[in-house]
């Protein structure tokens, strides 16, 4: 009973593992980077030099609204991270009925004037590629990934079971003893970092929780509508009275916010009906510390009178969202940070490595290991496209941040383009050639490519790692580094396929038969 | 530095439980100690493992404290078993010189009465 409760699970893992395992390590990839989407964006703007909001800003930033935009039905202001990587984001939506168009503007967070920034979604979209995939409906694409994380769920608890030496073995990493190896690898990246993988997968099925739970809404509510008026609460509903008056200073309402919330931040503010006696501000809080939060806050945009908010939220609300704080990590301050980002990679190292566990595991045990079936080239295959060129993509994203021409239409998508076309190019190539030499040389490319990033955004921008060293811009300077860290770590894994002996388990069996006829 | 000492605590930690483990006794003492020895190094390994979780907890706030706890947990553990992979290469080294060698064996002859 116990062996074959242990074999059904062992079996359960291998495929939970398997079949969505292409795209968990994507998710967990893109996810990692998301840690520092901020400082991502910051380089990705090299234009933007400013980070911190000012309330000198602010005010302007109230004034070029009120100058571009005096009969708005409402503006928005979109304040950026203390990371900084965003402009202080402004835009006004028409009156209904008005026929006006609506607009945006990117503010100089520093000073509130009008900035030219390259088109580019920086760090945010491998944060949302994370979650909302690309080229597909976002809902299809979080079914997907809800069904992904679950299977992760499945896979991990299965794994704990299956790898039952891996608390006996806690310590011991075999290397240069192929397949053992790999376990070893696939054992301690998942082992080390559990508690992390764990709390991931599952906070990150909370994020998504109504995607593929919706019966608690329906069972509760006539519709979905009525579930979010209930849990989020939208403001004082208040007729535009028709009587003028001036929207009060944003720097004045920010501070306001700032004191209701104890020195928590706006992190969006909604002015509905501007100009108007009836006007009424709208904010919203960034995430603060973990297991704070903050109920958004509503003033009278005229007198700056506080209105009355919706109800509080209840406690699962708050539970879900610590949750999802946890998930983001973006309470966590530097240090903490690393050891989220080091956690993630090992995340997908342990998802890489079993992807490649896969293939070393059936490979000892193939009919004719020169023509294998078509199901273990199909694995892989992928596992190459998927585990280098994902990575690749990576680095052609930011070489197409400073390659492509800062006036080019939509230029913003086609970054996101050269994203998927260094990918879809890493499979094309690995497909055409042998398994190590495609190993060898799609690794070799990784490490080209980000090497190249650095160097290319040296001579693109005055903003080179030097110079950055030099004015002491560490976010710069960190992220070259980092980029030469990850040409280097993809270098040194090339030239292990290389080095590697691949006749190794076949040695091993020629000598266990020569010690057994002696 | 209250993460300083959160990682301090937590890589002694985990070498004790590590030097609990008879393979390991085996590798880096070239011999075993007794079921006893085992133990308290076991229980020491462990006392330390939750000494670190409060201090993580006192200095970050036990919210924030956790969270960093078991991230250098992770850390820890990372390189004890990256030290302990190498054990072969750092014995090695330890061999190449007489000298210091007498003191190795000296002192954990010493540790491990």
């Amino acid at each position: 009973m116990k062996a074959n409760f242990r074999q059904s699970m062992a079996g359960l893992h291998t495929w939970a593992g398997l079949l969505p395992g292409w795209l968990l390590f994507a998710i967990f990839l893109f996810g990692t980077t998301a840690f520092f989407q901020h400082e991502i964006s910051r380089w990705m703007r090299p234009e933007l030099r400013s980070y911190a909001v000012s309330p000198v800003a602010l005010d302007a930033a109230g004034q070029y609204l009120q100058a571009r935009a005096p009969n708005a039905g409402s503006w928005t202001l979109s304040l950026p991270s203390d990371r900084g990587g965003d402009a202080l984001l402004v835009s006004w939506q028409s009156r209904e009925g008005s026929g006006g168009q609506g607009g945006e503007a990117d503010l100089d967070p520093a000073t509130g004037r009008p900035l030219l920034l390259r088109d580019t979604r920086g760090g945010w979209f491998l944060y949302r590629l994370h979650f909302d995939l690309h080229y597909m409906p976002v809902m299809c694409a979080r079914y997907i990934v809800c069904i992904a994380a679950l299977t992760m769920l499945v896979a991990l608890l299965t794994g704990v079971v299956t790898h039952k030496k891996i608390f006996a073995d806690f310590f011991l990493v075999r290397f240069r003893k192929g397949q053992r190896s790999w376990l070893d690898a696939h054992n301690v990246t998942g082992v080390l970092a559990l508690p992390f993988h764990l709390m991931m997968t599952y906070t990150g099925l909370v994020t998504l929780l109504f995607t593929v739970m919706p019966w608690a809404i329906t069972a509760n509510y006539d519709d979905d509508d009525a579930y979010y008026a209930a849990a989020f609460p939208s403001g004082p509903e208040r007729e535009a009275s028709g009587k003028l008056a001036p929207v009060r200073p944003i720097s004045v309402l920010v501070a306001r916010a700032r004191s209701e919330w104890g020195g928590g931040e706006p992190g969006y503010l909604r002015i509905l009906n501007p100009g108007d006696t009836a006007g009424v501000a709208e904010m919203w809080p960034k995430m603060g510390a973990l297991g704070t939060s903050s109920p958004s806050l509503y003033l009278g945009a005229a007198d700056g009178v506080r209105l009355p908010s919706g109800a509080q939220a209840g406690v699962a609300r708050q539970t879900q969202h610590v949750m999802v704080q946890l998930h983001t990590g973006a309470f966590a301050r530097l240090t903490l940070r690393w050891l989220y980002f080091f956690a993630g990679a090992g995340g997908a190292v342990m998802i890489a490595s079993g992807l490649v566990l896969w293939t070393v595991k059936r490979r000892a045990r193939l009919p004719d290991p020169d023509r294998p079936h078509f199901g273990f080239r199909l694995v892989e295959r992928l596992n190459i496209g998927v585990v280098a060129g994902a990575p690749a993509g990576i680095a052609a994203y930011f070489l197409a941040n400073r390659l492509l021409p800062v006036g080019m239409e939509q230029r913003a998508d086609w970054e996101i383009n050269c994203l998927f076309i260094a990918w879809g190019a890493v499979f094309v190539w690995s497909s055409a050639r042998p398994a190590k030499r495609a190993w060898t040389e799609v690794l070799a490319a990784c490490a080209g490519l980000y090497a190249l990033v650095p160097a290319v955004s040296a001579a693109s921008t005055a903003r080179g790692l030097f110079p950055s060293l030099h004015a002491g811009d560490w976010v710069f300077v960190c992220f070259d580094l980092s980029m030469l860290a990850m040409g280097g770590a993809f270098a040194f894994a090339s030239w292990k396929v290389v080095v590697r002996e691949p006749a190794k388990s076949a040695r091993r069996k020629a000598r266990g038969r020569a010690e057994s006829a002696a | 530095m209250i993460d300083i000492a959160v990682l301090l605590l937590v890589l002694a930690g985990f070498g004790f439980l590590l030097m609990a483990m008879p393979r390991h006794q085996q590798d880096w003492l070239k011999r075993k100690l007794s079921q006893a020895h085992a133990h308290s190094l076991r229980l020491s390994g462990l006392v330390m493992l939750a000494a670190a979780y409060g201090v993580s907890g006192r200095g970050l706030g036990w919210a924030y404290g956790t969270v960093a706890w078991f991230g250098w947990l992770t850390v820890a553990a990372a390189i004890v078993v990256t030290v302990n992979t190498n054990c072969g290469a750092i014995m090695e080294n330890f061999r190449f010189r007489p000298s210091r060698k007498r003191d190795t064996s000296h002192h954990l002859g010493r540790k491990s009465c």
